[in-house]
C-alpha cells in the first residue's frame, strides 16, 4: 500500500514541523524500535551498500 | 573505500585512549535515518594519547588526510605533543579525533555530558543527546542542522515517554 504518513496522535509540536519539512518520520520510528548497537550495524549495512554503489558509479565513469 | 566503525571503535579501545563518540555515528546512535562516512570521537590529546591512536591504527596504514600531501600519521611523530585534533584515513575508513567539541566544551565536559552504551563488542560513551543537539547547533552547516531537527523530534519522543513515567 501507498498511502501517506499517518501523524501519531501524540506528535509533538517538533515532529509535526518535521513533517512538514518534508522528513519520512516512518524512517526515525522504525530506528527507536531498535536498540543502539542494532542501530548502529543497520547504518553498517547501509554505508556497505553506498560505498560499493558509488565505487561502482565510479568504475562506470571511467569506462 | 571501505568504512567499518565497529572495527574502528574496537581498536581505539583496545589502545586504551579514552574518548567519547561525538559527530555522525553518535547521531545514527541516538535514532536518527541518516548515513555518515566517518568515525568522529573526542578525546585528550598530549603525546601519550596521541601515541595510543596511532598504536589502534598503525597497520592501517593511516594519514593525515587533510594534509595536501597526506602525510603518513608515522613521520609526524615529532609534533604528537603540539596536535589538538587529528583527521586520519586508514584503510578501514575514516577517523576524526577531535580535541574538544564546539557548543560543548573540552574533553572533560565532553565525557561529563556522555552515557556509557553497552555493546556485544565492548563498551562506549556516546555524547548524549542535549549535548549532541548544542554540538550540531554549533557546527551550523546544513547537514547539521538536518541533524538537529531528527534529534529534536527524538527528544521530544524521549521527553513525552518520561511524562508518563
Amino acid at each position: 500500500m501507498n498511502g501517506e504518513y499517518v501523524m501519531p496522535p501524540d506528535a509533538g509540536p517538533a515532529w509535526r514541523a518535521a513533517v512538514k519539512y518534508g522528513f519520512d518520520m516512518s524512517l526515525v520510528e522504525e530506528s527507536l524500535k531498535l536498540t543502539p548497537e542494532q542501530r548502529l550495524a543497520e547504518h553498517q549495512r547501509v554505508l556497505d551498500f553506498l560505498i560499493e554503489v558509488q565505487e561502482a558509479g565510479q568504475t562506470h565513469g571511467t569506462k | 573505500m571501505a568504512q567499518n566503525d565497529q572495527a574502528l571503535l574496537t581498536r581505539l579501545k583496545a589502545s586504551g585512549l579514552d574518548f567519547v563518540v561525538i559527530g555522525g555515528v553518535c547521531v545514527v546512535y541516538h535514532g536518527v535515518p541518516l548515513a555518515t562516512f566517518d568515525l568522529d570521537v573526542c578525546c585528550p590529546f598530549g603525546e601519550a594519547n596521541v601515541r595510543k591512536i596511532e598504536s589502534a591504527v598503525k597497520d592501517l596504514h593511516p594519514v593525515h588526510r587533510l594534509t595536501a600531501n597526506k602525510l603518513p600519521l608515522e613521520e609526524t611523530r615529532s609534533s604528537f605533543g603540539s596536535l589538538k585534533n587529528v583527521y586520519l584515513q586508514t584503510d578501514l575508513g575514516k577517523l576524526d579525533c577531535l580535541g574538544e567539541v564546539a557548543g560543548v566544551g573540552n574533553f572533560d565536559e565532553v565525557k561529563r555530558q556522555s552515557v556509557v552504551s553497552k555493546f556485544s563488542y565492548g563498551e562506549f560513551r556516546f555524547l548524549n543527546l542535549d549535548a549532541l543537539i548544542a554540538a550540531k547547533k554549533a557546527a551550523g552547516r546544513e547537514r547539521d542542522r538536518e541533524a538537529v531537527r531528527w534529534l529534536e523530534c527524538i527528544k521530544e519522543k524521549h521527553d513525552q515517554q518520561k511524562e508518563l513515567f
